[in-house]
């Protein structure tokens, strides 16, 4: 039963190695006839418009908006939630709405508390 | 400045071209042919006629005989191999998207009163994708001196592969014409989807340069944001289905769409899958008035190549997605011209020789109808999709944020509860008025 279930998801993953195993030799064969000559360190520089590059690429960043990325992780697994309930709809009686509604009720107060603080850039 | 290097001879041309074609003769008929024979025997072929069993030999007179090759062709055909590499898989979207590109390049140029590609291929430039493809071969593949290289070589990989798991999961037709046929196919859907901004933020960060970083964050913040409103606008189809497969989903459509009582959820979805793939005016991630080309600045040679597959297998896999969840999938008139009956009866007639062929037609007309309009429908949203990029300017960042997380969420919990009102009022639903 379970690996049932299971082996439905293998063609997705079959799906997956079929496109690894198809565009893979696209880079082998481009390896293979492209010209590499003329080597010098010049060459291997990160892009950064014709100037000498300064520092490392992984850099500390100050990452701006990093509050969405946090209510993401929150907000993300609700919605998933939110489909095992739409699933079984039809199944339930109808006064089985009332406390997903409340639900919604204290995640939209969260959402709203949060974008509000998300708003204050000084603290952030 | 000439073209031709300076030592070339056209005899030292012929003679490499001559060389490579003696050595390939030479190791296949060494290797190749006596591998083939002995895996023939290990491999398990397919039964024919009920009882016959299909061995190499039998293999070998269907060259002969055209009435042995049409059973053998309905089995390919039927195979999980021919569907994950040609059918609804892995070849018909690689061939939707190289015809989504040359449509976006000559449609562009005719937005913008140019003429686009037109040389290559005499006809309106249609063999312009092979020339770039064989360019981009050809080229050096150039990684930075201190990128990460293991990653940097596996995310074009990945996100062609991604990509095409993507597609795996999308129903083209009436019959069971799916890859993966799953019971919580939209469930996968976003599983997968959740793949690609994993993808871009480890290319960007192993390439050890700032533009990509600073794009493949960009890309993260941008496919985060609009994850949300991408997965609560559907739930509204959800509620009203009752189902999570996507060819459920597609059945029921069969008298409405559900863009006709769900537009809010329609909008919401389309603006993001806008933001999901990057496209203008929502492609902050590869905006190359600021970042160069974010985070595919480092990418050379054939590995853009393959980060622009699939990001077009990408873009035909989210406009499959939105048709079969608001446009109504396979559904349409049947328009396809029913298999000519004489030939079934009579056989083809050519001149003396008279070809019967049982088993015919190969696929049914109602498939070839499910796909006919699937791909126009398919087709008129990439359209709509490729369509902003003419006219639109790209937006700022935090105005971008802002439309997914105060409005687009606003809408769909919108959409959510005009699903519930349409369901509890009695208007759909089992027992509902249509």
């Amino acid at each position: 039963m379970v690996g049932e279930y299971a082996a439905n998801f293998s063609h997705v993953l079959l799906m997956f190695g079929f496109a690894i195993v198809a565009v893979g030799p696209a880079l082998l064969i481009s390896r293979m006839i492209s010209p590499r000559r003329r080597s010098n360190p010049v060459k291997f520089l990160p892009m950064e418009c014709g100037q000498v590059p300064q520092g490392e690429g992984r850099t500390h960043f100050m990452m701006q908006y990093y509050s969405y990325v946090l209510m993401f992780v929150v907000f993300d697994v609700m919605s998933i939630f939110l489909y095992a309930w739409g699933s079984t709809l039809l199944n339930l009686p109808k006064t089985a709405t009332l406390p997903i509604i409340a639900f919604l009720g204290i995640m939209f107060a969260a959402m709203a508390f949060a974008l509000y603080q998300s708003k204050r850039r000084n603290i952030w | 400045m000439s073209a031709i290097a300076p030592k070339f001879r056209f005899s030292y041309f012929l003679k490499s071209v001559l060389d490579n074609v003696f050595w390939i003769v030479t190791l296949f008929t060494l290797i190749g042919i006596p591998l083939v024979m002995i895996l023939l025997f290990y491999i398990e072929l397919p039964v024919i006629n009920g009882n016959k069993l299909l061995d190499p030999y039998l293999a070998l007179t269907t060259l002969a005989d055209p009435s042995r090759q049409i059973p053998m062709l309905k089995s390919i055909i039927h195979s999980d191999f021919f569907r994950i590499t040609a059918f609804p898989g892995f070849g018909f979207a690689a061939l939707l998207a190289a015809a989504t590109i040359f449509i976006e390049r000559k449609m562009l140029a005719k937005l913008q009163l140019r003429v686009g590609p037109f040389y290559c291929g005499k006809v309106e430039g249609i063999l312009q994708l092979m020339g770039d493809g064989l360019k981009l071969i050809s080229k050096e593949i150039i990684i930075p001196a201190k990128a990460d290289k293991p990653i940097f070589w596996a995310a074009p990989v990945l996100f062609v592969a991604t990509a095409a798991a993507f597609v795996s999961l999308i129903p083209v037709a009436s019959g069971g014409w799916v890859v993966a046929d799953i019971d919580v196919g939209l469930l996968a859907v976003f599983a997968v989807i959740g793949f690609f901004p994993v993808i871009t933020v480890l290319s960007a960060w192993s390439a050890n340069s700032k533009f990509p970083f600073i794009g493949g964050i960009r890309a993260l913040h941008q496919m985060v944001s609009f994850e949300i409103p991408l997965i609560l606008s559907v739930l509204g189809i959800v509620i009203l289905t009752g189902s999570l497969n996507l060819t459920e989903i597609v059945q029921s459509q069969d008298h409405y769409w559900w863009i006709v009582f769900l537009p809010i959820g329609a909008i919401v979805f389309f603006i993001a899958i806008l933001a999901e793939l990057e496209r203008i005016p929502f492609d902050l991630p590869e905006a190359e008035s600021e970042i160069v080309a974010g985070w595919l600045t480092e990418f050379s040679g054939m590995m853009y190549g393959l980060v622009q597959l699939g990001s077009y297998v990408k873009l035909y896999a989210f406009a499959a997605l939105f048709v079969v969840l608001f446009l109504g999938g396979w559904h349409g008139p049947m328009v396809w011209p029913p298999f000519p009956e004489e030939i079934i009866q009579n056989g083809i007639s050519m001149g003396p020789i008279t070809l019967h062929l049982p088993g015919l037609p190969l696929l049914d007309q109602q498939m070839l109808n499910d796909v006919l309009w699937f791909v126009i429908k398919t087709m008129g949203v990439i359209f709509v999709i490729l369509l902003p990029r003419g006219v639109f300017p790209r937006i700022r960042i935090d105005l971008l944020l802002h439309i997914g997380w105060y409005k687009l969420i606003g809408l769909s919990f919108v959409n959510i509860f005009i699903a519930l009102g349409l369901l509890y009022a009695g208007v759909l639903g089992p027992g509902g008025i249509l």
